[in-house]
């Protein structure tokens, strides 16, 4: 279990890896080599501007990765703010935090992603804050439960009736106990905000056109599909999908390794 | 799974039926004096179908078909008659005098008069905010059919713009004509679905010629559902673009018309300067050794043959082919040349190839708007093109929410062209004295060339001026003067049409790819 973790961690960290270097190649635009399928020096093809796709789909998916890593944990720590507020707070914070997850659970996702990436000004940091602002309900709603079912369990009770602080609780025996919540949690939202990047990169409402992300692969290659150049969306698409496999894999791998360590 | 299976093939099957029954009730509709005619989804006009609120007059200039105009363009962008019949100008220009034909009449059976003319253009002036109206003071109808203009001052294009605006009837004019237009022209309105079609029928009582196509039938749509109802036979004619040129449609010819839609590059020609939040100038584009080199440097041919697969003619000018081109616009690409200008002007070449000059570093970015693949793919090659000089230049793309404000210190990649010389003035002519509008240039004599252009009575004085506006021999805006903008192709503007069909010679078509095709729709046939 824990190789195959390390396995997969080695293949991600080679793809972010690679595409740091590919940041110069996949800009570079050479007209006399456009539309040229795949083959052994363009193994993914060429688009309409001579660029190298196998260079751009590195980058691009690196790029996601790094958005995918940031939004997913300031999305975690967001989520983690709001379920211990929530639980440890009094009745009124308790309802408005509530209220809020459910709002923010019963907004499509789409537009608020939509509105806040417009608002933060369309760049990678407009994209980060705005996969982050709607990401983070569902494990705010999981840690708050797990935190008031652990508030009402009799060893927590016998050690505030000890005189034990509230501090002394919450680093002692909750952290612990939400811990591998939180790292699943983590790892799960990691697809989610990589495919949420794509769609609104390729809606037109996320990175611009000239930073070579996936979604941008994919909207571009939506004009030229029709012109018979399936490369051009098959190639960046099968990577797209390669790695949110991964992340699924690993946080699949988390859960079953901490079901194991708590005997569940 | 065999459950997965059966519902697969069901679903194929009701998708193959689906398409079949569509197919056949489309083609039934295509009679022999019907066209359907495909537009990009911008063409549709946003305020309906009213000159006021740019229906034929707006940035995409076309004749409006359901009303008609007082004077037309011929297909060299000569000034001809349409309703007028005759026209005069006072000798300081500051009057127009225009008498119209009597023998028009709205779709309604009332008469065209003077009355319904001066109503149009006092109406323009209170309302609309496509056109500039400015110079006229009022319009008044001194008898049924003579039209006086009082200008505000000397216009002496102002027979284009009498070229653009459809007359609308004064006596069932209401806030809704849009939707419901009643005009004198060739076509009369009969049914707007939003967002997806226009019917026009042929007006009966036109008076000139019939229309020989009895209806038009256009299509709104995205260029590669245009290009998938070509392939389906459900259009006659459908817009394409040079991205699917190549393709070769069954029964469809390739047809391609020559356009002043130009494509250009803004490069500012002062040093920066901050002003209410807006950078203004650059300080690399603002000498002119630069902005002389980029202009020969620029492989127009190479650029149309990788980006427009051809489908273009280099531009050396914002007004190729029409009476007011300079002649002395054009240059030869000489990259030599272009060295030895930057070497001279004292931009030496850096260890990473590129130039400097006094710790400035010869660096600018160009702008492009997004989903704009052709100025996307013009802003790349440029970059490659000024690399060979040592130029370093960044593609970026900018919206166009921010691409005006960011352009008065960056080159940005834009389209013009229009039927009227006012299109340079809108380009090179200063404001209040101060730079141009779009991108910062200032020069007295180009500025006071336009300006007697436009006090000059006779049209043919008026071309000779906005030619020496251009270059006078001693300064101008082509190579040999300031060339504050580098204009690098007209594209060419495609669509696929029927086999059969036949369409009249174009005028030259101006920016925008939608209605200019139909201008002369009424002299189309099918063989």
């Amino acid at each position: 279990m824990k190789k195959r973790i390390i396995w997969i961690i080695f293949v991600l960290c080679a793809f972010v890896i690679a595409g740091y270097f590919c940041k110069e190649y996949a800009l570079v635009t050479d007209f006399t080599n456009k539309n040229i399928s795949p083959c052994i020096r363009y193994p993914f093809g060429t688009d309409w501007m001579g660029r190298n796709l196998f260079f751009r789909t590195l980058r691009g998916i690196s790029i996601s990765i790094l958005i995918g890593v940031t939004s997913a944990s300031i999305s975690t720590m967001i989520a983690i703010l709001f379920g211990t507020v929530s639980a440890f707070g009094n009745k009124e914070i308790d309802t408005i935090i509530v209220w809020l997850i459910d709002f923010m659970m019963g907004l499509p996702h789409i537009l608020l992603l939509i509105v806040v990436s417009i608002a933060a000004g369309r760049d990678i940091k407009g994209v980060i804050l705005s996969i982050s602002l709607t990401h983070w309900t569902s494990l705010a709603r999981l840690i708050r439960s797990e935190l008031l079912q652990l508030k009402a369990s009799t060893y927590i009770q016998v050690a505030e009736k000890l005189g034990k602080s509230k501090f002394y609780l919450f680093q002692k025996h909750m952290i612990p106990h939400i811990l591998p919540q939180c790292i699943t949690g983590w790892i799960l939202l990691f697809p989610h905000t990589i495919l949420h990047e794509s769609s609104i990169t390729f809606l037109g409402f996320g990175l611009k056109s000239n930073q070579p992300a996936i979604g941008i692969l994919l909207s571009e290659s939506m004009q030229y599909i029709v012109t018979g150049r399936w490369w051009l969306a098959v190639f960046p698409g099968c990577v797209l999908v390669f790695v949110v496999l991964l992340f699924y894999d690993i946080g699949k791998c988390f859960q079953k390794y901490y079901e194991q360590k708590s005997g569940v | 799974m065999r459950k997965n299976v059966f519902c697969l093939v069901c679903i194929l099957l009701i998708v193959l039926v689906g398409c079949k029954t569509n197919v056949e009730t489309k083609k039934n509709i295509a009679k022999k004096d019907t066209v359907v005619v495909t537009m990009p989804v911008t063409s549709e006009p946003e305020y309906g179908f009213n000159p006021v609120y740019g229906w034929g007059a707006g940035e995409h200039t076309h004749e409006p078909l359901i009303q008609s105009t007082l004077f037309i363009t011929t297909n060299d962008l000569q000034i001809d008659y349409d309703l007028a019949t005759d026209y005069f100008v006072s000798e300081d220009g500051m009057t127009w005098t225009v008498t119209i034909r009597e023998d028009a009449y709205f779709t309604d059976g009332e008469k065209l008069t003077a009355e319904d003319v001066a109503f149009t253009y006092n109406t323009c002036k209170q309302n609309s905010s496509v056109n500039d109206f400015t110079m006229l003071d009022y319009a008044e109808a001194i008898d049924e059919k003579t039209v006086v203009f009082h200008m505000t001052r000397p216009f002496s294009v102002w027979s284009y713009t009498m070229a653009l605006v459809g007359i609308v009837p004064e006596h069932v004019y209401t806030s809704d004509y849009g939707e419901n237009p009643v005009g004198s022209g060739k076509y009369i309105l009969k049914q707007w679905d939003k967002g997806q079609q226009v019917i026009l029928e042929a007006n009966a009582n036109y008076y000139d010629n019939a229309p020989k196509i009895k209806t038009v039938i256009v299509l709104f749509m995205e260029e590669e559902i245009s290009l998938a109802a070509a392939q389906s036979e459900q259009s006659d004619v459908s817009y394409t673009s040079a991205t699917y040129a190549d393709i070769s449609v069954a029964d469809y010819e390739l047809y391609s018309v020559i356009s002043l839609d130009n494509r250009g590059i803004n490069l500012p020609t002062q040093p920066a300067e901050q002003k209410d939040g807006i950078v203004y100038g650059n300080d690399v584009t603002s000498d002119i050794a630069i902005r002389r080199a980029i202009n020969i440097a620029l492989n127009r041919e190479s650029m149309i043959s990788n980006v427009l697969n051809g489908y273009a003619s280099p531009a050396y000018s914002i007004c190729d082919n029409t009476p007011w081109y300079q002649k002395d616009s054009e240059v030869q690409y000489n990259l030599e040349q272009a060295n030895t200008i930057l070497d001279d002007a004292g931009w030496t070449i850096g260890d990473d190839g590129i130039r400097n000059k006094n710790d400035i570093r010869a660096a600018f970015s160009i702008l492009y708007p997004p989903s704009d693949s052709i100025r996307q793919g013009i802003a790349e090659e440029f970059c490659n093109n000024m690399k060979q000089i040592g130029l370093e230049v960044t593609p970026e793309c900018v919206g166009w929410d921010i691409a005006y404000d960011l352009a008065q210190s960056q080159p940005l990649v834009w389209g013009w062209g229009a039927h009227t010389p006012m299109e340079l003035y809108n380009i090179y002519h200063s404001q209040n004295g101060e730079y141009a509008r779009y991108s910062p240039y200032y020069n007295e004599t180009v500025d006071s060339y336009m300006d007697e252009a436009l006090k000059s009575t006779d049209i043919e004085t008026a071309y000779t001026l906005w030619q020496k506006a251009q270059w006078n021999g001693a300064t101008g805006i082509t190579q040999k003067g300031d060339i504050p903008w580098i204009w690098i192709c007209n594209v060419d503007h495609l669509y696929f049409v029927k086999q059969g069909l036949i369409i009249s010679e174009q005028k030259i078509h101006p920016h925008g790819h939608g209605w200019s095709l139909l201008n002369n729709v009424d002299t189309w046939e099918w063989q």
